[in-house]
């Protein structure tokens, strides 16, 4: 990624500090390159996705040109949760395995229960009556009766499209952000700020010492 | 800071708090945003408990409430992303997938716990050891009537959960992590210890017996109203709903960085509990989270009760064998 600016990596590295000071966040230079780890970063964190990394600037004329090499635990996790889920789904297959005849069982000896009448209220403004005994969903009623292990082949699906859409957008985004930064032009919301200030000084006690450049 | 003085209570002493409604932001905009956003909640209230009044049979069963609920979820979140109440709270990504993780264990691993010691069991034990036939007249009244008192029994059960959460050492830690969230977005609900997640589901309406199309209708007030507990969406939200239900407003109190503040606002539903008990503040807080706004994550949400709770048990124990040690080092050697 290059900016039409010429500027020393000092000078660089100085516009990017304030996405590197934030609670949580340690860097060290080693001339031209820069790495990075973030501990937990707060949620507004505009690097909170990419917690480690390194950065490196060269200066090419009258652009300067910043490479960067970024690692995400979060994508990596998202990149697995799927596999959790499905296991959770079998988890539940399993289950029911265990819990089929005692579900058949309880359903045979359920009885038929007289269904309740409608308040006259309730008649006069039109609310349906309640369903006669036996009229149930059967669909519904194994529903009930089993462990589903339909959610969680959802929630597998939701978090593999979930990391798709994170692998294209959170880079984006960071080259956005660096960019800006570079250029001087990076706004942070100014509660980000005052909390970020707040919360180096305030937590440095519990997290050990994070916090410190 | 000085905070304010809300009956014996000072809130906002330790970090910033708006308390009165006249203190409150309103919704910034045009004649339509601002009908928008202040009929919205009302709207959606009404129309979804007339949907489950009038629903046929076959429509009014629980795949019909789960897929509404979800819909509304959806609409919610583009709600936050039009008019967020605080861009402080914008949801990223990041915070998306984190929050979805909490929603997904809900629906798989801990709904198939619950099924072995949930509330159902304990219903189930509850009604097998009393007479309960004595209540069998709840089901002959209106259905509007049975739908508010199972929605009012269940939010009293939670309130004082939730407050016990808050005032016993043991059930705190289990709630403490869902305080580590830092901003409010619609699915932080469900962001927190899964064993926490578990206590506050223990409900104690259904201990009695109601008609089925009441409970959709309860179900319905508990997504149209409880929903908004954690949300960003600024809505000029009219005095009345204010008054009777639990608001974003309400809510982001309760999960100030300012401690008074943290012990109001208990009710996920109705507020009136609150009114009632003596621990509502009505206003607002943007700042929000534990130790500063120190975020939790999920490693640490889900061994947080473990660990504290040992570390707290051990260090009440060496405080306890502390001066008997110390005495029995005293003691002269016997002869």
């Amino acid at each position: 990624m290059s900016i039409e600016e010429s500027l020393s990596p000092r000078e660089a590295f100085e516009r990017l500090d304030p996405l590197l000071t934030t609670a949580g966040s340690e860097y060290q230079i080693e001339g031209d390159t820069l790495t990075y780890s973030k501990e937990n970063p707060a949620a507004q964190d505009k690097l909170a996705t990419f917690t480690s990394g390194t950065l490196s600037v060269a200066n090419e004329g009258r652009q300067t040109r910043l490479n960067y090499d970024v690692g995400s635990t979060a994508l990596l996790l998202c990149l697995l949760a799927p596999l959790l889920f499905l296991g959770f789904a079998q988890l539940a297959i399993i289950a029911n395995t265990f819990h089929e005849p005692e579900a058949a069982e309880e359903a045979a000896e359920e009885e038929e229960e007289e269904p309740a009448e409608l308040h006259w209220l309730d008649a006069m403004l039109g609310a349906p009556e309640p369903e006669q005994a036996g009229e149930e969903d059967e669909e519904e009623k194994d529903e009930e009766e089993a462990h589903s292990p339909t959610a969680a082949y959802v929630l597998a699906g939701i978090f593999a499209a979930l990391f798709v859409v994170g692998r294209i957008l959170e880079p984006w985004l960071l080259r956005r952000t660096l960019r800006k930064a570079l250029a001087g032009t990076l706004e942070l919301p100014t509660t980000q700020i005052k909390n970020d200030a707040e919360a180096n000084a305030s937590i440095a006690p519990h997290i050990g010492g994070t916090g410190e450049r | 800071m000085s905070g304010t003085r809300v009956g014996n209570r000072i809130i906002g002493a330790d970090a910033p708090v708006t308390v009165g409604w006249e203190n409150i932001g309103r919704v910034e905009g045009g004649p339509i945003k601002q009908f928008v956003f202040t009929y919205f909640q009302p709207f959606f209230l009404f129309s979804f408990i007339a949907f489950w009044y009038y629903a046929p049979n076959s429509i009014a069963v629980a795949s019909t409430a789960f897929a509404m609920a979800l819909a509304f979820r959806i609409l919610l979140l583009g709600l936050e992303w039009v008019n967020p109440r605080y861009d402080s709270w914008r949801l990223t990504w990041k915070e998306f997938a984190t929050d979805l993780f909490y929603v997904g264990l809900g629906y798989t691993i801990l709904r198939m716990v619950d099924v072995y010691i949930g509330d159902g069991v304990i219903i189930e034990f509850v009604q097998t050891s009393f007479d309960w036939e004595s209540f069998s007249w709840f089901t002959a009244m209106p259905l509007l009537v049975q739908a508010l008192a199972i929605s009012m029994i269940f939010d009293f059960g939670q309130y004082w959960m939730h407050r016990g959460m808050h005032n016993w050492y043991p059930l705190w830690l289990t709630h403490a992590p869902h305080h580590y969230i830092t901003q409010l977005n619609i699915n932080k609900g469900a962001v927190g210890n899964p064993v926490e997640l578990f206590l506050i589901g223990l409900g104690v309406g259904g201990f009695f017996d109601f008609l089925p199309r009441a409970f959709l209708i309860a179900g319905a007030i508990g997504v149209t109203v409880g929903i908004y507990q954690h949300i960003n969406v600024r809505f000029n939200t009219p005095a009345w709903w204010r008054f009777i239900f639990n608001t974003t407003e309400h809510h982001s109190v309760h999960h100030s960085q300012d401690y008074e503040a943290t012990r109001s606002n208990y009710s996920a539903t109705w507020i009136i509990w609150d009114r009632i008990f003596g621990t509502c503040v009505d206003g607002e807080a943007e700042v929000l989270g534990m130790e500063g706004g120190r975020r939790m994550d999920i490693r640490e949400t889900m061994h947080f009760p473990f660990t504290e709770g040992y570390k707290s048990t051990k260090a009440w124990l060496g405080q306890k064998l502390k001066p008997q040690l110390a005495s029995d080092q005293h003691r002269e050697p016997a002869e």
